[in-house]
């Protein structure tokens, strides 16, 4: 079976140019394009946040698909189901408003839909084949592979850098 | 029916159903035979405010197919209310005197709402005190002959239902005996936009009064005569007090209970393989370690599925429950409530911030180095990062300018 892909983070990467928020926003707009985007009267947003850390860390935060969802479990109205691969999906008939999902999230990724009363995440893009933050992101500070490539890229890369230490 | 189920569940709500599926994610064999005294199959009982506005149909609440509760060959028996058990037999009796066998049991009873006994008149038509979906529907109808509703309580149920009918449009009066709406969540400073909001929708509220006694005419509700004299014509009264344990047909059995039914840390009851969750269950709360029940959906859940890890011998420890763990939005004004937030009686440290639209409370132990509980209205952004930092007792030292001024993000916890 494929092995379901995940978005990942480098921390160490990421210079903050919030380029992956606006991808994101344009890409959940009603017509994809930066500039209608920005006409459009409920504000198209971004399910990626780029948060700071002292002493000067940027920490993009996205949706983790938690295997044991809290959101998931906690939802009052059912409305967040796990897909075939593995992506929590909000269902926003059912979607009541009522924020549960909000409280409970570890990471702070769930959105509230002020206009439309209705709770918002990261889909992983359905309609793409690579998710339009991580495409966007200039610096490669977002990855999306399954667990064990990119698991074996970073075993490659740590060997790479041992190996160059050893022959200093 | 059968007459044997591997693991048999009584309760087919929040803590049961959740019970199940998880039984089933682990054992893919096991017979598991639920059993409910309601007609309805499972529903998410949260939503039956919707039924009485209307916005929802019964069938859009259906809990079978929707969010985690996706599991197959879990037998469902409605209408099949449980009299009693022999756990020497491992034995559950039905109301027709048949018996049912187990190897695990669950008790996932729930509760039903607390009828106060000082008030007279309980039994009149159009006196409701909405459970159920059946509870519902009756309600649904009543409204139809009722031009003013009274809601004795200040509670979540009672201003969801309140909303529902006001929607219908109905005039509705909440009557409440505390001095201010959801005082089971937070203090009267706190409530206090959510207050102006409820105004504002064209609720009238009266507070620190009770009810005496419901007044009749030919068997209906037509007033509710209050303790300060007053009467107030009505033609519906809704009783929002709060809920009891359903644990009256453990009477003769030795279960341990003590107004629920007494848990341990890994959710079993006082004898083998017989397990506990939900409303119906006496736990703790993580901070304190305090015996805790609470009546929250979100917590039947995660007790549900903590039981059903250990009924499919997974053994797994309950994190214990929040005794205040609420999210909600009425009146357009969204509110998260959590952990220890009445603070006028002991130790904290507090820090309260107010501002036009929004307002936040967060309370820390008295030596400020730990938080234990928070309360956020209008805002209530990254309230899971909040809830987090409570639960897990974190050493907050480091954190804590970020959580006064409500800046806190999942950044802040990444070494």
């Amino acid at each position: 079976m494929q092995q379901p892909k995940e978005i990942f983070v480098k921390i160490d990467r990421c210079v903050g140019c919030r380029s992956c928020t606006m991808a994101c926003a344009v890409e959940h707009s009603e017509s994809k394009t930066l500039f209608g985007a920005i006409s459009e009267t409920v504000m198209p947003k971004s399910r990626i946040y780029v948060e700071w850390v002292p002493p000067d860390n940027k920490v993009p935060l996205v949706c983790r698909n938690c295997d044991e969802a809290p959101c998931m479990s906690a939802c009052i109205s059912g409305a967040i189901t796990k897909n075939a691969e593995g992506i929590l999906i909000t269902d926003m008939d059912k979607c009541i408003g009522c924020w549960t999902c909000v409280m409970v999230c570890p990471y702070g990724v769930i959105g509230r839909h002020l206009e439309s009363h209705k709770a918002y995440r990261c889909d992983r893009c359905p309609d793409r084949d690579i998710p339009a933050c991580v495409e966007a992101c200039p610096t490669k500070a977002l990855v999306y592979d399954t667990v064990e490539s990119y698991s074996e890229s970073l075993r490659k890369h740590v060997s790479i850098e041992m190996t160059r230490s050893d022959r200093r | 029916m059968e007459d044997y189920y591997q693991y048999v569940i009584v309760g087919a709500s929040a803590a049961g159903m959740a019970a199940a599926h998880t039984i089933r994610q682990y054992d893919h064999e096991g017979s598991i035979g639920i059993f409910t005294d309601e007609m309805d199959a499972p529903y998410f009982r949260p939503l039956i405010p919707f039924l009485v506005s209307g916005k929802k149909k019964a069938a859009d609440m259906s809990l079978i197919g929707s969010g985690p509760y996706v599991e197959k060959h879990i037998t469902i028996n409605t209408g099949m209310r449980v009299m009693g058990l022999n756990t020497t037999k491992k034995q559950i009796f039905l109301t027709d005197r048949s018996s049912v066998s187990w190897d695990k049991l669950l008790l996932a009873t729930g509760s039903q709402p607390y009828m106060p006994k000082n008030i007279d008149g309980l039994d009149i038509s159009g006196v409701f005190a909405l459970r159920t979906l059946s509870d519902a529907r009756q309600m649904a109808k009543y409204v139809e002959q009722t031009k003013h509703s009274v809601m004795l309580g200040g509670g979540i149920l009672n201003l969801k239902t309140a909303f529902a009918l006001l929607e219908k449009g109905l005039k509705v009066t909440l009557v409440v005996f505390s001095p201010e709406v959801l005082s089971q969540l937070m203090e009267p400073e706190d409530a206090f936009l959510i207050r102006k909001a409820l105004d504002n929708a064209g609720l009238t509220i009266i507070t620190g009064v009770n009810a005496k006694a419901i007044l009749s005419e030919k068997g209906k509700v037509k007033g509710v005569l209050l303790d300060n004299g007053s009467e107030v014509p009505c033609q519906m009264v809704c009783i929002g007090k709060g809920v009891r344990a359903n644990v009256n047909f453990l009477t003769d059995s030795n279960i341990s209970v003590d107004k629920g039914i007494v848990a341990d840390k890994y959710t079993s009851c006082n004898l083998p393989d017989v397990f506990t969750a939900g409303d119906a269950a006496v736990t703790y709360d993580p901070v304190s370690g305090a015996p805790m029940m609470t009546a929250l959906w979100t917590n039947a859940v995660e007790m549900g599925r903590c039981a059903g890890k250990n009924m499919a011998n997974i053994k797994t420890a309950y994190s214990g429950t929040f005794g205040i763990l609420n999210a909600t939005q009425v009146a357009d004004e969204p509110f998260v409530s959590m952990g220890t937030v009445h603070t006028n009686s002991f130790d904290f440290e507090v820090y309260r911030y107010h501002a036009n639209d929004s307002y936040r409370k967060l309370v820390f132990n008295a030596d400020g180095n730990r938080l234990i509980g928070a309360v956020f209205v209008g805002n209530i952004q990254n309230a899971g990062l909040y809830q987090y930092v409570i639960r897990e007792k974190m050493n907050i030292k480091h954190l804590k300018s970020y959580i006064i001024d409500h800046n806190l993000h999942y950044g802040h916890f990444l070494k």
